[in-house]
């Protein structure tokens, strides 16, 4: 049954890129036809627009085309004589396969300057080996550790790796718990089983090591899981005072709800993705009230130009978002450094320089610098907290906008 | 005490998928045709689920019936135009027709609804009843006795109805059956549709718990073909005892297991349960 549903997939992946790519390539036709025209510069995004994940992909997306439309209302790139920016958009569905496969036909099919996606980590490193083989820059916001750990010259990572981020998940929940005279000895994790939930979730564990917890629960889960019931028995049998689930969107609504029934109250500490989007609230209501996760950026942070979003598509400028537009922010920087479009002319700037200004402020350290691996060197964690319809930065204190609620 | 737990959790799942396969187990019975778009007529129900809630502010479980019934009605439509066609024809054909159904109702979904995930707020989303130290959670109390319902409904409507003598009369001889003067093209259509329905029922009750986006049919999928098979293909106890088992062991499973191997003991548990008995646990008693 798997290939039929692959085949189905595959229908979709055609049409989506099909019609992505026709209304991007229309529409600076539309606003531009008067002036003469410096060739476009052809950015490619490959994000999950299909299957689990596509909430996060559309969140991408709408980042990227925030800024690319208004760098080419403002006159597009100055520095290439008015280049205007084409994305290129595809769906990678939410299958690492195909995620590499449609990689592969972008880049053959134009010539790219640079490609941006794909927010699932998983996604990413197969997109990763394409554009390596292709010496094409790849920017992205995904977690995983592998992503920049392979010794790739072409992957530029502007966030923190997952376990980083799993570290800081555990590190920022015992020092908010200490404040608020609570003192945390058994801790549970539970992740699903893909690149980025496994990184992070290593970042955990070496987090709780460090400061002698004990980890009494430590269970993976395959995405696309339907029922966490046993998960929520084993977690009220476990003990633990507080629990760290790394999780996407559908399975984040099925444990905090399936604790609520169970009557559990212990604090959950999100892992980002699923903990950090409108749906979240919007499936659990008075129940997301509270509820903590770690993140990599947030939209208070940068309010002037999140609203920007905000006014645009409607709802908070997700971390996905702000980070995707960070990348092209990034690049664009890149190219009118580099005074060309080229892929090699642009890695090579982006290495080892420092960006700042533009989107780069909505970002923590208020600078973009890339190591030899392609790491953002500058990028720390943060932890959020949901207060009604909003997520508010609450650790650290130095950049916090509220001081945190806990509960134990 | 975790064991009673896990077994309550998994007969509550279990009750649900089995009313999920009934659907499948009455097609095949009935006209000896393997629905593999199944599944599809689930997200189908559930998709008329949440537009009733989002719209008509109708709790999933009361627009269960109204899933079942745009369910039907697409059923009786796809039996008379599309799957009679293929009736006589041999089994290739009519694999490619449902798995092309599978594939045209996924897209259609994809391309209509988009591809996010949608879920409903309910009041007793995160309620439960507590039984001494057991917890039984309330939707999936709630979805496990529509499904009873539902399923005790189908039995009476088999049994004692003239409608389900008549249909269970055409699947053990369509000949005879229409020599008696039984509408068989009729009863076909009936069948179909009352087992995509059924399918689609099983889809809004399990709203509560599950969200719903175009692509939710293929987590259930082989969920559905193996209670129908370990319960014994065409029979509708079968496919009740199937699910139950199905539940039951996937809940038992992530007590001693890792829960990303629940389907793995459940597989193991199928193949050693087809080896010793290929007609599956109950029999093709039809």
């Amino acid at each position: 049954m798997s290939n039929n549903h692959s085949l189905g997939s595959a229908g979709v992946n055609r049409r989506a890129l099909l019609s992505g790519t026709a209304a991007v390539l229309a529409s600076p036709f539309v606003l531009s036809s008067a002036r003469a025209e410096a060739a476009p510069v052809n950015v490619g995004v490959i994000m999950p627009l299909s299957g689990p994940n596509a909430q996060f992909g559309i969140n991408s997306r709408n980042g990227i085309e925030l800024v690319a439309d208004e760098i080419n209302t403002a006159g597009g790139i100055a520095e290439l004589g008015g280049a205007r920016i084409n994305l290129v958009v595809a769906d990678a569905t939410s299958t690492p396969t195909t995620a590499g496969t449609v990689a592969q036909r972008l880049i053959t099919q134009q010539d790219m300057t640079a490609v941006l996606g794909a927010f699932v980590s998983s996604l990413t490193i197969a997109i990763s080996e394409v554009t390596e083989r292709r010496d094409i820059p790849l920017l992205t916001m995904s977690f995983a550790d592998q992503i920049t750990g392979r010794g790739y010259k072409n992957i530029f990572q502007v966030v923190a790796k997952a376990s980083v981020i799993g570290k800081a998940q555990f590190e920022y929940t015992a020092a908010i718990a200490q404040a608020a005279g609570a003192r945390i000895e058994k801790i549970a994790i539970m992740y699903e089983d893909t690149a980025y939930g496994t990184a992070q979730a290593n970042g955990l564990r070496a987090g709780a090591k460090a400061a002698n917890v004990e980890i009494v629960m430590d269970d993976a889960y395959p995405l696309g899981i339907t029922d966490t019931t046993p998960l929520i028995n084993k977690l009220r049998g476990s003990g633990a005072q507080a629990v760290f689930p790394v999780s996407y969107l559908n399975d984040s609504l099925l444990i905090i709800r399936t604790m609520r029934q169970q009557k559990l109250t212990i604090p959950a500490i999100g892992g980002a993705a699923g903990y950090v989007i409108p749906d979240f609230e919007k499936g659990l209501g008075e129940f997301a009230e509270n509820v903590l996760s770690i993140d990599t950026s947030n939209y208070d942070l940068a309010p002037q130009l999140t609203e920007r979003f905000r006014k645009r598509f409607g709802y908070f400028m997700v971390h996905e978002a702000l980070e995707h537009a960070v990348c092209l922010e990034v690049l664009v920087q890149a190219i009118r450094k580099a005074k060309s479009a080229k892929a090699e002319d642009v890695a090579a700037a982006l290495r080892g320089a420092k960006f700042t200004g533009g989107w780069i402020n909505g970002m923590t350290g208020g600078a973009v610098q890339f190591d030899q691996t392609g790491l953002n060197v500058l990028s720390v964690p943060l932890m959020v907290q949901w207060r009604g319809k909003d997520i508010v930065t609450v650790w650290p204190k130095d950049i916090a906008k509220s001081a945190p609620v806990w509960r134990s | 005490m975790s064991f009673l737990q896990a077994i309550l959790d998994g007969l509550l799942i279990g009750g649900v998928y089995a009313v999920i396969s009934i659907g499948l187990t009455l097609v095949y019975g009935v006209m000896g045709i393997v629905n593999f778009a199944q599944a599809e007529f689930l997200t189908i129900g559930m998709f008329t689920a949440w537009f009733a809630w989002a719209f008509l502010g109708l709790d999933p479980v009361l627009a269960a019936p109204l899933s079942f019934a745009v369910a039907f009605a697409i059923g009786w439509v796809v039996q008379g135009q599309l799957i009679a066609r293929v009736l006589a024809a041999p089994s290739v054909a009519q694999i490619f027709l449902t798995v092309g159904l599978l594939i045209v109702i996924e897209n259609g979904s994809l391309l209509l609804f988009g591809s996010q995930f949608r879920s409903v707020t309910t009041s007793y989303q995160t309620m439960s009843l507590s039984l001494g130290p057991l917890f039984i959670s309330i939707p999936y109390l709630i979805a496990f006795a529509m499904s009873l319902a539902c399923g005790v409904a189908l039995w009476w409507f088999m049994r004692a109805s003239w409608f389900g003598r008549a249909m269970r009369a055409t699947a053990q001889n369509p000949a005879a059956a229409k020599l008696m003067g039984i509408d068989t093209a009729l009863m076909y259509k009936m069948a179909f549709a009352l087992g995509v329905g059924l399918t689609a029922f099983g889809g809004a009750v399990i709203l509560p718990y599950v969200t719903v986006y175009p692509g939710v049919g293929g987590q259930f999928v082989v969920l559905m073909f193996t209670v129908v098979v370990l319960g014994g293909l065409g029979s509708v106890a079968g496919a009740v005892v199937g699910g139950l088992a199905v539940g039951v062991i996937q809940s038992l499973s992530s007590l001693f297991f890792p829960i990303q191997l629940q389907n793995l003991v459940l597989f193991i548990v199928f193949i050693l349960v087809l080896a010793v008995r290929p007609q599956g646990l109950v029999g093709a008693s039809r």
